[in-house]
């Protein structure tokens, strides 16, 4: 029995939302009454003062090392780091190797969290091992439970390939997912092409190549009448040509990594790998479009991209590194950190909640009594320090190690287990 | 003179230099430069210090610059070159570095093809690090014996033209050049063929030609680079033919302008290319005095390092 006192709900459509309320869920795991005030004995307590408890966060389109690369992350670890991070759901990429391209895959990540308290919505691939090449048996990873079909970190380079993949989609009403990256274009460049790039002297990645194969998606979306999620969105273009999609009306969604909406390419002055991420951090005016875009709607939710990696692939002379950062535990502090005072606590909910399980038409739990309890308990004020005992995932790549961050997920309930902090 | 001591622990870069560093480092290699035009050419400033050159790509006269000027300061040397070294066998950087160093090494003299290997360098290790070339980032070395042969030829360097000609875009020392000379006053100029100058270049106040004739017409000096064709993973331009038609600087050129243009090269030259023979041998070339000052500026940044111990 777990009481959680002091609670602010934030449930848009049930009873108690907007209420400060206590709320005790059984063994089970279900969410047995919501008071004003309980007093239950034999109860762990835990009094949250003020906080705020909001249906389970989801995140999408997580690596996970597993199967294939186990040291950088396994299951488990994904599931840890998820849980502090605040999250209750993932949909990992399929990059793996094997990459998740049959059912069989498929089946492998949706049991392989079962007793955990998170819920794993796998993601297919478009291409055989995300290749580019022959689409893959889409319909039948749909029916073992796969949620949307993308080649991950691998964008979609041949337009044929992404024109049958939105076409194919649509006998299920699928989602075709593309984080637009054109490799033409973007060669071997390894930040933001822009002021940083030139005084470091390093290989650019232009905007350019994520707004023409965006325009390219636009183009084929329109042509095919499919559904279509933009992931990855970095640029101040992107974002204006996404605005411009929804409004003539074209099925059309989209996502941004939560370090594009903190940082930018400042951050790369000093050569730390760990900032070496895809899509690259860009620039100011980048910044602020894509924050318009999170509180306009264009941009529908925020993406933790995290990436693990082994040390080894890091402690690199900067072209030689991978690209990628641990996000789960960081996307709502950080994110909060830098323009938490621009949100309220309801727009949360709505980008961590709702939007990424509305977008693939997921159910979005419920904060009511009787109700399985999937909920994730969050203050926007709380102040703490990231240090290195608190990762909990397998790899140590995260630029924010001895950073200070406003903001802090206090625990996660889902399935009949909890994990506070 | 309004500091004896460099501002930094290790020479990075010019971006991480103060106009006063550079200053302090053009005063003490005019004494070096002296002392070398001597009959007795070494001096004992360096004694018991161990300089590592590490060299993983190919240079031959930065290598043979730092190693004499090393020399002449009385320093202990020892070399390591790629071709010949472990990195085939998969050793990080760091590795090989710290391996090095537990030879009880004090300064290391670096030149590597990934830009910013240097700085990455110098915050895992415990010795003052000289770069002599990261990638397309810096060449702070030669940037300052470029500065410093200008100043050799023309005096104070404020408000004078320079044109940097050719492979900007794959350029260090196009770079490093430009920090150093806009610190100094200098008004610079890049020009090449479009696809070898970096877009946002003009952001960092430089102005951009693509016309080789105007941009002599406008310049006081003209720092030639070389193509590097090895550094170019894609055809940027068709042939070097083509280049050579309207990119190299020949003497009919430099004749049909109505003042004398100082011509400069790093080094190494490909005649025909870029430059013609009778330019890089002319009177109004001074590329040999830009080697010639190559060893005393790297005296005077190791002799300047040591200091700092």
């Amino acid at each position: 029995m777990l009481l959680i006192k002091n609670a602010k709900i934030l449930s848009p459509g049930t009873p108690h939302h907007g209420k400060k309320r206590d709320l005790s869920i059984d063994r089970k795991g279900r969410i047995q009454s919501i008071r004003a005030k309980l007093d239950e004995k034999r109860s762990k307590v835990l009094d949250v003062r003020g906080a705020y408890v909001s249906p389970g966060w989801m995140d999408v389109g997580v690596q996970v090392g597993d199967p294939g690369f186990e040291h950088r992350e396994d299951l488990q670890s994904v599931a840890a780091a998820a849980a502090a991070g605040g999250f209750t759901a993932l949909a990992p990429q399929p990059n793996t190797p094997p990459p998740i391209h049959s059912k069989s895959e498929v089946r492998y990540l949706r049991d392989g969290l079962r007793d955990s308290l998170i819920d794993l919505y796998p993601l297919g691939a478009v291409s055989q091992s995300c290749e580019g090449g022959d689409i893959t048996e889409i319909y039948d990873m749909h029916r073992a439970g796969a949620i949307a079909f993308t080649d991950g970190q691998q964008s979609i380079q041949d337009g044929g390939l992404m024109m049958r993949a939105l076409q194919y989609v649509k006998a299920i009403d699928g989602i075709v997912i593309n984080a637009p990256h054109d490799e033409s274009i973007a060669g071997r460049g390894q930040i933001h092409e822009g002021q940083m790039s030139t005084a470091l002297g390093m290989k650019g990645l232009p905007a350019l190549a994520e707004e023409l194969m965006l325009q390219r998606d636009l183009y084929l979306l329109a042509y095919t009448d499919s559904r279509l999620h933009v992931a990855n969105v970095s640029t101040a273009g992107a974002v204006a040509l996404i605005r411009e999609a929804k409004r003539k009306g074209l099925r059309v969604t989209a996502s941004v990594p939560a370090m594009n909406l903190a940082l930018t390419e400042e951050v790369l002055e000093g050569f730390d790998t760990n900032y070496k991420v895809l899509p690259p951090l860009r620039e100011k005016s980048d910044l602020l479009a894509l924050r318009r875009g999170i509180q306009d709607g264009t941009l529908d939710f925020v993406s933790s991209n995290h990436t693990p990696l082994e040390g080894e692939a890091k402690k690199l002379e900067f072209p030689y590194a991978d690209f990628g950062a641990l996000g789960l535990q960081t996307l709502f502090p950080l994110v909060n950190t830098h323009l938490g005072d621009r949100f309220k606590a309801e727009d949360w909910v709505r980008l961590l909640a709702f939007r990424p399980r509305e977008v693939f038409g997921l159910a979005v739990p419920e904060i009511r009594e009787k109700e399985m309890a999937n909920l994730t308990i969050f203050s926007t004020e709380a102040e703490w320090t990231f240090e290195a005992q608190a990762i909990r995932s397998k790899s140590p790549n995260t630029p924010f190690l001895g950073q200070s961050f406003r903001g802090k997920v206090l625990g996660v309930v889902n399935k009949g287990q909890s994990v506070l902090f | 003179m309004t500091t004896s001591q460099l501002s930094t622990p290790h020479v990075l870069g010019i971006k991480y230099l103060t106009e006063s560093d550079i200053q302090l480092i053009f005063e003490t290699a005019e004494s070096f430069k002296e002392v070398i035009n001597r009959p007795i050419k070494k001096v004992p400033s360096l004694r018991d210090v161990t300089v590592a050159n590490l060299f993983f790509e190919y240079s031959t006269r930065t290598r043979l610059s730092f190693e004499l000027a090393e020399k002449r300061l009385s320093a202990d040397v020892v070399n390591f070159s790629a071709s010949s070294s472990s990195v085939k066998k998969w050793e990080t950087l760091l590795d090989t570095v710290n391996n090095i160093l537990s030879m009880k090494v004090d300064m290391v003299v670096m030149r590597h093809p990934a830009p910013g290997a240097p700085a990455f360098l110098s915050r895992h290790i415990d010795a003052h690090i000289i770069n002599a070339g990261d990638g397309t980032h810096e060449h702070p070395t030669q940037a300052l014996l470029d500065a410093f042969s200008m100043r050799e030829k023309l005096g104070d360097l404020a408000g004078k033209k320079v044109a940097i000609m050719g492979d900007i875009l794959h350029s260090r020392v196009a770079l490093s050049n430009i920090f150093c000379l806009q610190k100094l006053g200098a008004q610079v100029v890049v020009c090449g063929p479009p696809t070898l100058i970096p877009k946002y270049i003009d952001r960092m106040g430089v102005g951009v030609e693509y016309n080789l004739r105007r941009a002599l017409e406008w310049c006081d000096v003209a720092n030639i680079l070389r193509i590097q064709l090895e550094r170019q993973d894609i055809k940027y331009f068709p042939s070097l033919r083509e280049y050579a038609q309207f990119y190299g600087v020949n003497k009919q050129l430099l004749n049909s302008l109505k003042k004398e243009v100082v011509i400069m090269h790093p080094g190494p030259i490909n005649r025909g290319v870029e430059i013609t023979s009778d330019v890089a041998d002319s009177d109004q070339s001074i590329i040999l005095q830009q080697v010639e000052n190559g060893v005393a500026i790297r005296m005077a940044i190791l002799y300047l390092l040591a200091a700092k111990r």
